[in-house]
């Protein structure tokens, strides 16, 4: 159990590559779905013809790889722990957008994200005694 | 925004949270039972495919929306996933998960409101 865990099986480490490579996703999502946006076109709806970007590719690239790393982490910590922990992606994806797709961040919007922070906080605490029992 | 638009937030999000509930359980049994065997294997390919239903239509809304808009509604996952986890899973929720889960909620449902 312990030569598992330690390293690159650490779940942590790859509860954290998981987010990262979701959080990238996100905004390359958004970028190739605004560059081949059909807004008029019903079919649209399916987001099928969003397959016509190459950034979308990158993204679901991405999306695969975190999809094994969450199943790596599914096999060893609580859904119930893994799941909120892994949501610090809305912390990251509304800063991304900030940062990198130059969109706004309203005061309102920028409270939400400290009420995240402080979920996020209280959730993950318990760990260090978690890791103990692991 | 149009009722359309809110039906597929919906139907997004009850994919994917049953989505991962299938695939904790499939990992749990592959745990005790191995990978190599069709219970396994087919809990896994259902769990991909609601993930690929609630892709394509996120990827949908992500032409119609902000991103920093509509993400967040993805969010709600956290409650439901929480409950669901301890409800139909049986795993242990404590006081203090509860609330971070509660605040997260809270904090994403702020931020797609803005």
């Amino acid at each position: 159990m312990q030569n598992r865990l330690s390293g690159f099986g650490n779940p942590w480490l790859q509860l954290g590559l998981s987010v990262a490579c979701v959080f990238v996703s996100e905004l390359l999502l958004k970028r190739g779905a605004t560059e081949v946006a059909a807004p008029d076109s019903t079919f649209s709806w399916t987001g099928i013809n969003g397959l016509a970007s190459p950034l979308v590719w990158w993204a679901i690239l991405l999306i695969v790889a975190s999809f094994v790393s969450w199943l790596y982490v599914l096999r060893y910590i609580p859904l119930s722990v893994a799941y909120p922990l892994s949501r610090v992606v809305d912390i990251l994806v509304p800063l991304g957008c900030w940062i990198f797709l130059g969109e706004l961040i309203s005061a309102l919007r920028w409270c939400g994200i400290a009420l995240v922070v402080i979920g996020l906080a209280l959730v993950a605490k318990p760990i260090a005694k978690m890791e103990e029992r692991l | 925004m149009s009722f359309l638009a809110f039906a597929l937030i919906v139907i997004s999000l009850i994919t994917f949270v049953a989505a991962q509930l299938i695939l904790k359980r499939a990992m749990e049994f592959s745990a005790r039972n191995g990978m190599r065997n069709l219970h396994f294997l087919s809990r896994v390919a259902l769990g991909v495919a609601l993930m690929t239903v609630s892709f394509f239509l996120t990827l949908g809304l992500l032409q119609r929306f902000d991103l920093s808009y509509l993400y967040p509604f993805q969010g709600l996952s956290v409650i439901f996933i929480t409950i669901l986890a301890a409800v139909v899973l049986k795993e242990k929720l404590s006081v203090r998960l509860t609330i971070g889960a509660l605040l997260i909620t809270a904090g994403i449902v702020l931020v797609s409101m803005s």
